[in-house]
């Protein structure tokens, strides 16, 4: 497997699919936990640093390092939260694993900052119209 | 304007082209300015000549800051504006400010782009001062650490472009709207504000571009001075590199452009930051 795998990058589309300016809408089904993270990278850097001859210590550093390529899909983790226990729920959110629009706070806050901006634009902005 | 909140403009050796004030007056904007200079600078007395009612120097200590910022590489050159970037709040809490907006001295307009009659057109903002303390409204209620306005270049495609249809994006560049009791930090030699919004983002921390407004910047790496050497030194490819470096999980290098092909980093967003959920989803005490 090449360091860095190169792919035709979709997700900023699936992104936008999928959100509500700006709140993610979970599934209605609950995905399986182990396909919340993507392990392939970090258990081929686990591998190698496992078959190393670098001292304990210098693994123990390496796999916290190899932690920072464990791709977490935060799409299925939503769609988990949904699903998830109260308890599961809280220590999700503790790790900002998903975050809470509490009372709709920022889709609402966004609503009317852009309302608030089209008011001010259409009284007193300059209008020029583009060529 | 409110006077809890002032315009910090990062500026570095272009005393006598910080663009960004004559803008903002252009557009509206009756309030404070801070140029936020270096003590490295040469032209700093020169700066100190453009004092005068509403608009002052702070001069800040790169040294002093530098322990302080993560730069991501063992270069020992301090001609970033990494060090500004990441003296702001303190600045901000020293001159009793609640919020303010950092900008780059080489801003030449602030626009909206709207839908009128089935076309994307723009209007001119002319009274900044309003839009400012509705972007802080926002800012206050949304828990955001920064509100950015778009960048022109942001509308390419028009009404198709991602930005005009999707509205509120999980990133900030270039404009920060800031909440000086909510700060957060800057990383890198070069690219740190997209390293900031990935990286701090990851952990939760919500930074947010509006199509609502955008701002126009003169074109990188043609105006002497400011960040200008850093660029052509290192170029987009080693620039794409340091957002690798702080979250290898969710970016890449890759190429963009057609004709004029260039290296830049890409976002793969489903793995780069939390989504952001109703609470009704939430169990228990709440519904």
């Amino acid at each position: 497997m090449a360091l860095f795998e190169i792919t035709k990058n979709e997700a900023d589309e699936t992104y936008t699919r999928k959100t509500q300016v700006p709140q993610y809408v979970p599934s209605k089904t609950k995905p399986h936990i182990d396909s919340l993270v993507d392990y392939k990278k970090y258990s081929q850097l686990i591998r190698n640093i496992n078959e190393s001859g670098v001292s304990e210590e210098e693994k123990k550093f390496l796999r916290f390092g190899a932690s920072r390529h464990l791709m977490f899909n935060y799409s299925l983790i939503a769609d988990y939260y949904a699903h998830a226990s109260k308890e599961m729920q809280e220590l999700m959110e503790q790790s900002a694993l998903v975050i809470l629009d509490i009372d709709d706070a920022i889709a609402n806050g966004y609503v009317k900052l852009s309302s608030d901006i089209e008011k001010i634009m259409n009284t007193t902005g300059d209008r020029t119209k583009d060529a | 304007m409110r006077n809890d909140f002032a315009v910090f403009i990062l500026t570095h050796g272009r005393p006598d082209r910080v663009l960004t004030i004559k803008s903002l007056r252009k557009c509206g904007y009756t309030g404070k300015i801070y140029m936020i200079v270096d003590d490295k600078d040469d032209s700093i007395d020169k700066y100190k000549t453009l004092i005068c009612d509403d608009i002052d120097v702070v001069i800040f200590s790169k040294d002093d800051i530098s322990s302080e910022c993560d730069t991501c590489d063992n270069i020992d050159r301090k001609n970033i504006v990494l060090y500004a970037r990441n003296s702001c709040h303190k600045i901000a809490k020293d001159l009793g400010l609640t919020y303010f907006l950092e900008l780059d001295d080489d801003y030449s307009e602030f626009r909206s782009r709207m839908l009128i009659d089935g076309k994307l057109c723009t209007i001119y903002v002319r009274d900044f001062d309003s839009i400012a303390d509705a972007v802080i409204e926002f800012l206050e209620n949304s828990g955001a650490h920064t509100v950015a306005f778009a960048q022109t270049g942001d509308f390419i495609g028009g009404a198709g472009s991602r930005v005009f249809k999707e509205r509120l994006a999980r990133k900030a560049m270039n404009s920060f709207f800031c909440k000086t009791d909510r700060p957060f930090k800057f990383y890198g030699r070069i690219n740190e504000d997209v390293n900031a919004y990935v990286l701090n983002g990851s952990r939760g921390e919500l930074y947010f571009t509006i199509a609502d407004v955008s701002l126009d910047q003169c074109t990188t790496q043609a105006h002497k001075g400011g960040l200008t050497e850093s660029y052509l030194e290192m170029g987009t490819y080693v620039k794409s590199f340091y957002t690798v470096i702080c979250c290898p999980s969710s970016v890449k290098v890759h190429v963009m452009g057609c004709s004029h092909k260039r290296i830049h980093h890409s976002i793969d967003w489903e793995h780069a930051v939390p989504k952001i959920i109703s609470s009704d989803f939430k169990k228990g005490d709440r519904k």
